[in-house]
């Protein structure tokens, strides 16, 4: 189908542009890190919150790497099957649906588990837990 | 001096940790991948303190723990989780395996110095 191909052609896309982001935010952190410690500089609590965004911003990305992975995987298979015999057509496009219906679900859990104390449940996160 | 190791396979969570310890009275060592830090455990090194990451590829933070537990030098050695996660059954399973206390990112870096100093015993 070729309105699936332009689809994945663009996921393609916003997983290169999201992987760029990932390096960069990474090495910018990394340069920060090295110049704080080289120079002594002794970081409070707000400075050491915002270095460690970058490692939140980067399971976030990853997270929505894995989805696109996954949208892409359902689609080729969908493909495949669409091609390969037309009158299967709709009933792979039920399964297209939930799979991406699935990705979708699984992408909105991992963006709340990656989110640390960034997320809405700050206040009960904000102390070490000791076992 | 005590030994800590942190093992996340994030450079920068790790780069964000270095920042507090390093005026800290301990010998630290990092690493970015748990069955590096396991193996260099089975051969003979023994930690102090082990403060991990939950998601890592390849060995996650549970699978690190289960195989500290089977060292007998690290059978009982304190081990903090330093993770995104807040989910209390992934708080309860790491209590099952052992774990001595939980940290949620970003961490708050006096209470890093304060957890370390509480679980080694340090001078306050």
């Amino acid at each position: 189908m070729v309105i699936l191909n332009s689809v994945d052609e663009l996921l393609k896309h916003i997983k290169e542009v999201q992987l760029d982001v990932i390096t960069l935010s990474n090495d910018s952190l990394l340069k920060m890190s090295d110049f704080i410690e080289k120079n002594s500089i002794e970081i409070d609590e707000d400075l050491s919150t915002a270095l460690q965004y970058q490692d939140i911003i980067t399971q976030q990305l990853n997270a929505t790497i894995e989805a696109i992975d996954s949208m892409q995987q359902s689609m080729q298979r969908f493909n495949h099957a669409y091609i390969s015999d037309e009158n299967l057509a709709n009933e792979s496009m039920s399964k297209l649906q939930e799979k991406l219906r699935i990705t979708l679900e699984e992408a909105k859990e991992k963006k709340d588990r990656f989110s640390g104390k960034t997320a809405d449940n700050s206040a009960e996160t904000d102390e070490i837990e000791f076992f | 001096m005590p030994l800590v190791i942190f093992v996340d396979d994030s450079e920068t969570a790790l780069a964000s940790t270095r920042m507090v310890t390093n005026s800290m009275p301990i010998e630290v060592k990092q690493y970015t991948q748990a069955q590096v830090a396991l193996a260099e455990i089975q051969g003979g090194m023994t930690p102090d303190l082990i403060i991990t990451d939950l998601n890592m590829p390849v060995m996650n933070g549970f699978e690190f723990l289960q195989g500290l537990r089977e060292v007998d030098a690290t059978k009982r050695t304190p081990c903090l989780m330093l993770t995104t996660e807040t989910k209390a059954e992934l708080k309860q399973k790491g209590k099952a395996l052992g774990l001595t206390g939980w940290i949620v990112k970003p961490f708050n870096p006096a209470q890093l110095k304060q957890a370390i100093t509480r679980v080694l015993r340090l001078p306050a």
